[in-house]
């Protein structure tokens, strides 16, 4: 090593040190929305020994009133998931046979519905016209009760820069739009039941820039 | 799944880098935070979203920052006004350095050299850049680069055991 070098490699030992707290923070808030753009995902210890508890524990990163919004739309969703099943029973059998005969599940098909059944009193739990709640877990052969609370996740897909747009004020702006995809898995832990449902997302970011 | 913002660890990684750099460009220990913030909120803002930024790019913003900020007349006073303070660069490094003659005497003869030439050294040191990255930052060609930081290492050589001695002398004085 001649002198140069072991100058050099002095030099290299003296570490400079890190920015502040409070300068990073500052910077945050100076980024704002252009801070986010750009995600790193980071799997835990948990989720690589079981991907499908990715879909049983939320996020920490979701955020609390998009999780209320979530949990009000819960209880919707599993009705949706609930007249599909009922609708796929009866219109995908084919003729002559029923669903029981298909899936080996008491099933009955729509055209077996007793026409009194059709008519009955509205029940304004039912997410289906015409229906009860008895009745649709009947026909569904899904519990109606004893469901879990939905548990949420949001997984972060890709980012897209769609170039640079006139913003109304004027300005130039940034176009970003984010693609997400939020899940939801619904369980009843009496008959060991889950229904994850996925649902894409996607966000549309305009950053103002500066004309530099 | 966890997701955290890309540039903080990009920051975290080049962060000090950077701020030294501000440092020595800006002169005022105030200043350079303020600097590096502008530069690096420019920077992300334009590429941020690719999730990779080169660093050359926020040393190349710092860089033209300075000289903006340094022709407007408020700073430029505030320059000319500018008082013997604390080593700017001095500022950037641990502390406990106050404890190794030696490395405080690297530090001071860093402090002597030509500004053309400490800023070749901390781009190359400390930025880790290579010399095609620091011509392509300073705007110079990659000779005058090298050849700056050749003079500089000889310089160094020359002025550390001279920093060396005058601490010496300030003690038995």
């Amino acid at each position: 090593m001649n002198e140069f070098e072991k100058l050099e490699a002095e030099l290299k030992e003296l570490v400079p040190g890190p920015p502040s707290d409070e300068f990073t923070s500052r910077l945050e808030n100076a980024l704002g929305d252009a801070g986010n753009v750009a995600m790193r995902c980071m799997p835990n210890q948990e989720e690589r020994k079981d991907d499908f508890a990715q879909a049983r524990q939320p996020s920490s990163s979701i955020r609390f009133p998009r999780l209320l919004a979530f949990s009000g739309l819960a209880g919707l969703g599993l009705a949706a998931v609930w007249a599909v099943i009922f609708y796929l029973s009866s219109s995908i059998a084919p003729e002559g046979k029923t669903v029981k005969n298909l899936v080996d599940i008491p099933v009955i098909a729509q055209s077996n519905i007793p026409d009194s059944l059709l008519v009955a009193k509205e029940d304004p739990d039912s997410p289906l016209h015409g229906l009860s709640l008895d009745q649709l877990e009947d026909v569904s052969a899904m519990p109606v009760s004893g469901w879990s609370d939905p548990q949420i996740n949001e997984r972060f897909i890709r980012v897209v820069d769609e170039g640079i747009f006139e913003h109304p004020s004027g300005l130039p702006a940034r176009r970003v739009r984010q693609y997400f995809m939020d899940e939801t898995l619904w369980s009843h832990p009496a008959s060991d039941t889950r229904i994850l449902s996925t649902t894409p997302r996607e966000e549309v970011l305009f950053i103002e820039l500066d004309t530099y | 799944m966890k997701t955290e913002p890309i540039w903080k660890s990009w920051f975290a990684r080049h962060g000090a880098k950077l701020l030294l750099f501000a440092r020595q460009q800006s002169r005022r220990p105030d200043e350079a935070e303020d600097l590096l913030q502008e530069a690096f909120v420019r920077i992300w803002r334009l590429y941020g979203h690719t999730g990779e930024v080169a660093p050359g790019l926020v040393y190349r913003a710092i860089r033209r920052l300075a000289i903006d900020w340094a022709r407007s007349i408020d700073r430029r006073q505030a320059r000319e006004n500018r008082v013997a303070m604390e080593s700017p660069l001095a500022l950037s490094f641990d502390r406990t350095l106050e404890q190794d003659e030696r490395k405080q005497a690297l530090l001071r003869a860093v402090e002597r050299l030509p500004d053309q030439q400490k800023e070749v050294v901390i781009l190359k040191i400390w930025g880790e850049l290579t010399f095609d990255e620091i011509a392509r930052t300073l705007d110079e060609s990659l000779n005058t680069v090298a050849s700056r930081y050749r003079y500089a290492l000889q310089k160094l050589r020359n002025l550390v055991p001279e920093e060396m001695e005058g601490k010496k002398e300030g003690l038995t004085q």
